[in-house]
């Protein structure tokens, strides 16, 4: 039989806990790495959301979160919220398959690490990007960052067969509090992120594109330095209309993005989702309630073509 | 995916944390999966470099970069005694293993009115201590099981305020049952459970499964079969199931029952520390345990023989074994001899239904009184034991290192590394 031998001192738990308090959390970026991982390095990367015998439905589900100065915190709470969602979609069955991807975003024209992109996990995998992702100190002061690259990688840069077989859009959010840059720069992207050329296009463009093959989210959290200026809102309403949602507490990040997929794959109606959160004893009900209120139910059409169905694919548009 | 699950088929001490760390050392392991126990548990492990750590409440395999733990729900948890665990393994070079633990939300938490219980209970008990380790364990789950819905879980941790409440309900309870207690106040506590809160990815049941399809995991026992809460010599039992039982459950959960392969660790001399039953105990014995000092909790460490009459009931309530592994083998030596029956003639403790208490304290009762026949081993350790237990030995240690371990369970993985 053993002996504990480790001390058991409240106040010295509190302290203990407090000094490493997310110090380690972001590994990575915490031990002084200032460039990116290579496993989330964008340049000349494809990420794929693929279908498996385990997981013959996939659902593909990106993560982009602000990680610049502005967001403080923000990004450590997430560190600890995010790793439930997995559990939260499978266990209520909100999606067939769904498979995770972590990303952060930063700001072209003075960060260091401008964009970082996970791979889509259906596994505990994407706690380990989380803890690879760079926490940018910086941050412009000019309420910009540069959302319009990683919307970019999002619309060119990812093969999903829910798309290729099934003509059924992921679900991508982006978690920020400022607005994109008005432009896409081919510099930037060139640089940062490579493949085929492009050039300068509006961040509308950019944004047409994504929205084609991914159902896109802005997330305006609370607590976050610009939350609650309507100018940054009223940016992304203009670009995603009702899918730019402000969220009072951050706690309720996991569970709004569960119940907006829940929604979007018709697994529930939103009362439905709510009662599910209520009984899961979740504190975030009333956060969710009103971030989604707008939602109702559903997304809107799916795929206005342009994928290719696959022999076994049947019609591949499989409802509206 | 290979996962391994790791009992001790003692009393304990058999050396599970070096054999969980050979595992991990030897192979790409996603999580160690701590399934039973708490913070009483103290596996040692040792590197070849002389750096040292018991482990209490992270997985033994913590040593090894990336290998992840996870605290399952049958886990009893305490936050403090993990916050002084974790600042330790950082003195010794791991300073992640915060970020690589994981704990249910849905397991008890030991607290320092648990604790102070604890002791004030054994103490009460003077002369027929139970072997406790006066850390509050058993006492959490004898709280657990009668107060279900108000016990102190660690989902809790993130909702101060019924945190308060439900520390509040325990320490009233435990004070009007037993005087004032020797813990600081509510008010006091709740810091420390909040930064732990804070500090620590707490997960749903559903976890695990996600890990368990991740890669290799080993689960890691605590105690040891002969203490099982149902099928130990009671009442010199520990609070916890220590058999496959829990391990195999999450698995099941997880749709994978039955794949993993099951490890009995066993060491060549049988030990206890604590009272109760230890019938090949001789204090001639020329053996000690500087990793297990005497405490006022449990007393002196305890050296006998090789017990195979209890190691063989201890094999049958477990359900079987897939495989041994066999620690101490330097210890082995002409004075140290094998008990293959009792002087009574027993050579076969009949397992009894699970619980039936009165059935183990007569066992116990009978065990206390036996006295060994004792064997000499002169064709050598490995077939002695593989032949009184009937099951191959995978792994022999003779030291606490894995490189002093051997056996297909290690071996197939060692080819072509470099020596240290």
């Amino acid at each position: 039989m053993g002996s504990g031998i480790w001390s058991t001192d409240v106040y010295d738990a509190a302290d203990r806990y407090r000094r490493r308090t997310g110090r380690s959390a972001f590994s990575y970026s915490d031990s002084g790495a200032r460039t990116v991982h290579p496993a989330l390095d964008p340049r000349d990367a494809t990420r794929e959301s693929r279908d498996s015998a385990e997981h013959p439905q996939s659902t593909p589900i990106a993560v982009l979160f602000d990680v610049t100065g502005s967001m403080g915190h923000v990004p450590r709470v997430l560190q600890r919220k995010l790793p439930q969602l997995l559990g939260l979609l499978q266990r209520q069955g909100y999606a067939r398959d769904p498979q995770v991807m972590f990303g952060a975003i930063g700001d072209a024209t003075c960060d260091r690490v401008p964009l970082q992109i996970g791979q889509f996990e259906s596994d505990n995998r994407m706690d380990d990007d989380l803890g690879r992702i760079v926490l940018e100190g910086g941050g412009g002061g000019q309420m910009m960052e540069s959302y319009e690259l990683a919307l970019h990688f999002m619309a060119r840069h990812t093969v999903t067969d829910s798309w290729t077989k099934r003509g059924r859009r992921g679900y991508l959010f982006v978690i920020g509090d400022e607005l994109a840059y008005p432009r896409l720069k081919a510099r930037e992207v060139a640089r940062l992120i490579g493949g085929a050329p492009v050039e300068d296009l509006p961040i509308r463009q950019v944004v047409d594109e994504v929205t084609a093959r991914w159902d896109t989210y802005y997330l305006l959290p609370a607590g976050s330095h610009y939350a609650g200026n309507r100018k940054v809102l009223d940016f992304w309403r203009g670009l995603l209309g009702q899918n730019a949602v402000e969220l009072d507490d951050l706690d309720a990040v996991c569970e709004t993005i569960a119940l907006t997929v829940g929604l979007g794959e018709q697994a529930i109606d939103l009362n439905a989702g709510l009662d599910d959160l209520d009984r899961a004893g979740s504190t975030a009900t009333r956060t969710v309630s009103r971030a989604l209120a707008g939602l109702g139910g559903g997304r809107r059409a799916v795929a206005a073509l342009p994928f290719t169905p696959t022999d076994d694919g049947g019609s591949g548009v499989t409802r509206l | 995916m290979n996962h391994v699950m790791v009992v001790d088929l003692g009393y304990g001490d058999a050396g599970k944390g070096t054999v969980v760390d050979a595992l991990c050392a030897t192979r790409p392991v996603h999580t160690v999966v701590r399934f039973n126990g708490g913070a009483q548990a103290a596996h040692n492990v040792v590197l070849r470099d002389g750096r040292a750590h018991t482990f209490a409440q992270f997985g033994a395999g913590t040593f090894r970069p990336g290998v992840r733990t996870h605290l399952a729900r049958h886990v009893v948890v305490d936050p403090l005694a993990l916050a002084a665990e974790a600042d330790h393994l950082a003195s010794v070079g791991v300073p992640d293993a915060l970020d690589r633990l994981t704990v249910d939300s849905e397991a008890l938490l030991a607290t320092p009115y648990h604790r102070a219980a604890n002791r004030a209970r054994e103490t009460a008990r003077g002369a027929d201590r139970h072997g406790s380790c006066g850390l509050g364990v058993g006492e959490a789950v004898a709280y657990g099981l009668a107060h279900p819905d108000e016990a102190p879980r660690v989902a809790d941790c993130h909702e101060p305020a019924v945190l308060r409440r439900r520390l509040t309900a325990l320490r009233d309870r435990l004070t009007a049952e037993l005087g004032p207690l020797d813990a600081p106040p509510v008010a006091d506590c709740l810091p420390a459970f909040a930064a732990f809160a804070d500090r620590v990815a707490i997960v749903d049941r559903s976890w695990l499964a996600g890990a368990l399809r991740a890669g290799t995991c080993v689960f890691e026992g605590a105690q040891g079969v002969l203490l099982d809460e149902w099928h130990g010599f009671h009442p010199y039992t520990t609070w916890s199931t220590t058999t496959f039982a829990n391990a195999e459950t999450l698995l099941a959960e997880a749709g994978m029952a039955g794949t993993a392969q099951r490890l009995g660790v066993l060491r060549v001399t049988t030990t206890r520390h604590g009272p109760g039953p230890l019938v090949t105990e001789d204090p001639a014995l020329p053996f000690s345990d500087p990793r297990n000092p005497a405490n006022p909790w449990q007393g002196g460490f305890r050296f006998g023989h090789f017990d195979a009459v209890a190691h063989r009931y201890a094999l049958e309530v477990a359900g079987g074994v897939d495989g041994l592994a066999l620690t101490h083998l330097d210890l082995a030596g002409p004075h140290l001899r094998m008990c293959r029956r009792y002087a009574d003639g027993l050579d076969r403790i009949v397992p009894g239904p699970p619980g039936d208490l009165a059935r183990q304290e007569a066992l116990t009762g009978r065990l206390m009184l036996a006295r060994p026949v004792l064997e000499s081993v002169p064709g050598g350790w490995v077939a002695a034991v593989e032949g009184a237990l009937g099951a191959p030995v995978l792994l022999t240690s003779r030291g606490p290192t894995v490189e002093e371990k051997e056996g297909p369970l290690v071996n197939a993985f060692c080819i072509g590394r470099a020596p240290a």
